[in-house]
């Protein structure tokens, strides 16, 4: 039986994002709908494998707003609905957030957020805890991995409670980690859907689900949000442990609990401080926070990212400065804690060291010195393309193009995989100098060509994934051809979002929950919009640059090249080479002129080896992925590639 | 880039030096000898970065380290050497016997009649000529047979990286080669077989005669397509071009008549590097061939080439040309061989003198080297 489906009062080993889903179930999710994105992925992907069983409706969903509002139909409808996305899926998300946080809801409808602080596998460590606050809805942060189930469940108690939109966070360490659980009840009874819209417009159940009269409903949503507080005061969710008069009070949510607590024990602290643990953090209640702030006159505020807690609850100790006296606060704000990055256990204790004045026992300094000089001595490694890797046969072709037409021409880049162009410039050949949302490469691009009036005359290009094609470029492509922007637009075209692992997208004809689904085609719609479309193989490299070129130089047309080749990682190719790649050592010209190590200084595809010794470049047959594209490039052929046998 | 004995790169320095200081005269010298540098429409574009420092791509480019002193007593009869036009063995007016052959060449068809002579009698397997397409855009060809060589017969004025074509086809293993060459070509030429490199000395012994035409200066082939296309004329429907003497302009034979564009114009597309060239008449090829052009006689003698042997290798195959019937000579008229001297050496004066201005010193020219006695001479009137 699936590990998702498991019987009451099991305890099982969940992955926090697991534990999440799991939590849903217990609550008798109807509808989950998401947008791949690490670390949130696997909430839905789960999801997904227990639809069928459950009488639950999936789907990946083109972008994290169209998911919201996928997510709250059902809601709407009376059903129980959750949508999961990372952390800047929020802010795609946001501007209907905003309209169905006035407008409330019906069902019991979740926004989960999985964040990654220190931005692990993100190009941002954004915290979207603001956002509860901002739209004034409720925001839960569970602290461990039982948590991370319970909470879900009740999540969806109190949307229903309050009939809004309850926001549930998460991070890396909690998502991806994974940790004991005990199981809950499964529902045995599923709801149907009725989405009435007959009683008066304030009628929270009956009326038109709208956010007018805008004044009349913001302050119903405001009287919502009171009622959260009530229920936060007694909540068990927020839980103190420690002395009742600790000396320092840490008061901590989401993974910076479990880092709070070990940090304690490594000091042994136990007896002099203690921890509150709030999972409820938006928006804090009063009364229990008037308690504990009672108890002492030092606290520490322990979080990830940004001080959300740490300001909230200075607010609030401000409000009641004459009940609870003056306090010192430690934390983000007066730099006790990192303002940037992840936290840890040892960087908490460092900081409680500091204040309790006691001995935190990093390692010797000795040690230390050598390990920095070890570390030293370790190559700086810069991720790359995985072997047989279509991205770095485009990179290539687009850096080739840029160089010939010699007007220092460059790519706005964009987020997928293929961000590492970006990231790690020469991985993207020295191409692509900027990088930033989801489809801002192409809003960037279309910009960028209309300098061409103040004297920028370089060619613009600009890239973008299968996946994020969908997801936000669209509007940026009408754009560009709308206001005539002299750009050349590339869709990397490696048929799935292979970043986040393989979720289906909508040009593709399976679906979240292995359905057929008609596959929405990108030239089709490139064409419609006016572009100048052409489709090539990356892997033809002359054939690709060409294109290219021609591109590149032609002026006053939007082109749109589509580079399609299935990715190295994909389920369909994995492990199946197209060639056998090896080194003609006797051809191998090496680092002497006329070569100068081409395949393994400049085009490095991971699967290259440079043979010290030797003086010659070899292929590590284990790792390559026989996509022939090094035979392509090497000057001397001496690179020989034969068609794989078929296994 | 730097190298890793931290001197700048063989690369960075054809870049500073050649390419970026425009004296780049697209010979493709340092073409097709790696994958770092290629020619895109007349271009020499570096692809990739190359940290060598003791590159190929240096060592035979003809605007960097030119030492004509050494060169002249390497490969030339110190008895030939004129300071002006460099070796001269003998000096004609010459034509293709054949009618049909000059009613295709440029002027008389000497260069292409020799070419056939070269590949039939199997002095060289291949011939490197220029071939051009639509966009004015001209590549280095491979001819093995009459058919091809007559089809690329005649002049084009934008820049051909015939010395690429010869990196390439020296390479194949394909027998003995000879090349068409203006002078910057066949100065790079004239580098190689100095030999500067040990490696690759087995690819220049494949080179058996080099051709060399009379130049004045070429044309850059986007600036030249754009002018073209200015002008309302086709670039598809060109059938050849040719400069009368006395007319200042470029006359531009299309399928529908002929159409003459201003020299006004023209000269706004002539490349920037050739204004820093001293050589007119390709002084390090083993035979020179230009256009008989002298005053008032144009129409009588544009079926004419003057034809300079400057080598051993040249003389033997003129003397096989003419025992063979092949080409016919006349004397050339008084005179005639001292006007181009004198055009010669004007070239060469204000070739120095552009070079002074653009490095804004007497002592730093470019490259060339101020204290070589050849250069010393042009040099006396060139101040500051
Ligand atoms: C760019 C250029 C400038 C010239 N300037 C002068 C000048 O100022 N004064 C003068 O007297 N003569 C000049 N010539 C030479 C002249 O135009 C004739 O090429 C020469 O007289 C030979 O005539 P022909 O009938 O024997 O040539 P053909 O028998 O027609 O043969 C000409 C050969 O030259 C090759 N060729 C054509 N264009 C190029 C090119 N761009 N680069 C390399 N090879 C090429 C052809 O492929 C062919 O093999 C110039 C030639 C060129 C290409
Ligand atoms: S590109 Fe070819 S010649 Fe150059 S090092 Fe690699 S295998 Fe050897
Ligand atoms: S064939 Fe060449 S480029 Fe492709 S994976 Fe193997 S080594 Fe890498
Ligand atoms: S010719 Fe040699 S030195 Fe020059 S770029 Fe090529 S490999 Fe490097
Ligand atoms: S002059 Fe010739 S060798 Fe020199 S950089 Fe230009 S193309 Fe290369």
């Amino acid at each position: 039986m699936l590990k998702l489906l498991s019987p009451a009062n099991r305890e099982v080993l969940f992955m926090g994002n697991e534990a999440i889903a799991r939590g849903a179930l217990e609550a008798g999710v109807n509808v989950a709908s998401g947008y791949p994105g690490t670390p949130s992925s696997e909430i839905i992907e789960s999801l997904a494998t227990v639809g069928k069983e459950r009488n639950l409706y999936v789907e990946w969903s083109t972008n994290e707003k169209v998911a919201l509002e996928v997510a709250a139909a059902a809601s709407f409808a009376g059903l129980r609905s959750l949508c999961a996305m990372k952390q800047n899926g929020v802010n795609v998300a946001s501007d209907f957030l905003l309209h169905l946080a006035s407008s409330g809801t019906r069902g019991g409808i979740v926004l989960v957020t999985c964040e990654d602080p220190g931005a692990l596998s993100s190009v941002n460590e954004g915290d979207s805890r603001y956002f509860a606050r901002m739209l004034e809805i409720p925001l839960l942060e569970p602290a461990n991995f039982q948590e991370a189930k319970d909470l879900t469940r009740w999540a969806f108690e109190l949307s229903e409670e309050i009939r809004n939109i309850v926001v549930l966070r998460s991070v890396t360490r909690m998502s991806h980690a994974s940790g004991n659980v005990i199981c809950g009840k499964l529902p045995v009874k599923f709801r149907k859907a009725h989405f009435v819209y007959d009683g008066s417009i304030m009628d929270p159940l009956r009326g038109h689900v709208i956010s007018t009269p805008v004044v009349a409903k913001h302050s119903l949503q405001q009287g919502k949000l009171k009622r959260a507080t009530v229920l936060f005061e007694n909540s068990p969710f927020n839980d103190y442990s420690g002395p009742k008069k600790p000396e320092l009070l840490l008061i901590t949510s989401s993974a910076c609990f479990l880092y709070s607590r070990e940090a304690i024990d490594m000091l042994n602290l136990q007896k002099r401080t203690g921890i509150l643990k709030m999972d409820c953090t938006w928006p804090l209640p009063p009364k229990l926070l008037k308690k504990h702030l009672n108890s002492t006159d030092k606290i520490m505020i322990v979080e990830e990212v940004l001080p959300f807690l740490e300001e909230n609850l200075k607010t609030l100790a401000a409000g009641m400065g004459k009940e609870i006296g003056i306090k010192t606060f430690y934390g983000k704000m007066d730099g006790t804690l990192p303002s940037v990055g992840e936290l840890n256990p040892d960087v908490v204790a460092a900081a409680l060291a500091k204040i309790m004045k006691v001995k935190h026992k990093s390692l010797p300094a000795a040690y230390t010195k050598e390990l920095q000089k070890a570390a030293a001595l370790i190559p700086a490694r810069e991720l790359t393309f995985c072997p047989g890797c279509p991205h770095r046969a485009s990179f290539w072709n687009i850096h080739n193009a840029i160089a010939l037409d010699g007007r220092e021409g460059f790519v706005c880049g964009d987020i997928g995989c293929y961000a590492m162009g970006a990231l790690f410039p020469a991985t993207g050949y020295h191409t692509t100098p900027t990088l930033h949302s989801m489809g801002s490469g192409t809003g960037l691009a279309s910009g960028f060509a209309k300098l061409a009036a103040f004297g920028f005359d370089k060619p613009i290009l600009t890239v973008c994934g299968d996946s994020t094609f969908y997801h936000a470029v669209i509007p940026a492509l009408i754009n560009a051809q709308h206001n005539r922007a002299d750009i050349t637009f590339i869709v990397l075209d490696n048929s799935g979002t292979a970043m986040t692992g393989f979720q289906p997208h909508p040009g593709l004809t399976v679906s979240a929950m292995g359905e057929l689904v008609p596959s929405v085609d990108i030239a089709g719609i490139c064409k419609a919009i006016g572009a100048n479309v052409a489709i090539s193989d990356p892997f033809d490299l002359d054939g690709t640059c060409k294109i290219l070129n021609s591109f590149v130089a032609d002026k006053g047309s939007l082109n749109v090249l589509i580079m399609r080749q299935i990715c190295a990682l994909s389920p369909e190719k994995k492990g199946k080479k197209i060639f056998d790649v090896k080194v003609n050592e006797a051809l191998c010209l090496g680092e002497s002129c006329g070569c100068n190590r081409l395949c393994t200084r400049i085009f490095r595809c991971p699967a290259l080896i440079w043979d010290r010794s030797k003086k010659k470049a070899v292929v590590d047959e284990v790792i390559c992925a026989g996509c022939g594209v090094c035979y392509s490039i090497c000057p001397q052929k001496a690179i020989i590639r034969t068609e794989a046998e078929k296994k | 880039m730097v190298s890793k004995a931290g001197k700048p790169s063989s690369q960075e320095i054809l870049k500073k030096n050649v390419l970026n200081a425009d004296l780049c005269t697209g010979c493709g010298a340092c073409v097709n000898l790696c994958p770092y540098q290629v020619i895109y429409h007349d271009r020499t574009v570096q692809l990739h970065r190359c940290d060598l420092d003791d590159g190929k791509c240096r060592a035979f480019c003809p605007r960097w380290e030119i030492d004509l002193d050494l060169l002249r007593s390497s490969l030339c009869d110190s008895a030939d050497l004129t300071p002006e036009i460099g070796a001269v063995k003998d000096y004609y007016l010459s034509r293709a016997t054949d009618p049909k052959l000059r009613e295709i060449a440029q002027h008389g068809g000497t260069v292409t009649a020799l070419m056939e002579l070269a590949l039939t009698e199997g002095v060289i397997d291949s011939a490197i000529v220029s071939a051009g397409n639509h966009q004015q855009e001209q590549r280095g060809f491979k001819a093995i047979d009459k058919v091809s060589l007559q089809k690329n017969a005649g002049s084009k004025f934008t820049v051909s990286p015939i010395v690429a074509a010869f990196n390439q086809i020296a390479a194949e293993n394909s027998g003995n080669v000879g090349v068409v060459a203006t002078p910057c070509q066949a100065l790079a030429l004239a580098k190689m077989r100095l030999k500067p490199l040990q490696d690759d000395a087995g690819h220049i012994d494949k080179l058996k005669i080099v051709i060399g035409l009379f130049c004045g200066w070429t044309l850059a082939q986007e600036k030249f397509q754009a002018l073209l296309l200015l002008n309302n004329i086709n670039p598809a429907t060109i059938t050849g071009m040719d400069i009368p003497v006395g007319k200042k302009a470029l006359v531009i034979k299309t399928g529908s008549g002929e159409k003459i564009i201003s020299f006004d114009h023209v000269e706004s597309c002539i490349r920037e590097a050739c204004r820093y060239c001293l050589d007119s008449t390709a002084e390090f090829a083993d035979i020179s061939v230009g256009s008989a052009r002298f005053g008032n006689e144009w129409e009588e003698m544009r079926g004419w080439n003057q034809m300079i042997v400057r080598t051993a290798r040249g003389s033997k195959l003129v003397d096989l040309a003419l025992h063979r019937g092949i080409l016919e000579v006349r004397k050339a008229p008084d005179g005639i061989l001292k006007e181009l001297k004198e055009a010669a050496a004007e070239k060469k004066r204000t070739a120095l003198e552009n070079i002074v201005k653009k490095s804004g010193s007497v002592k730093n020219l470019l490259y060339l080297n101020n204290s070589d006695p050849l250069v010393k001479k042009f040099m006396v009137k060139i101040k500051r």
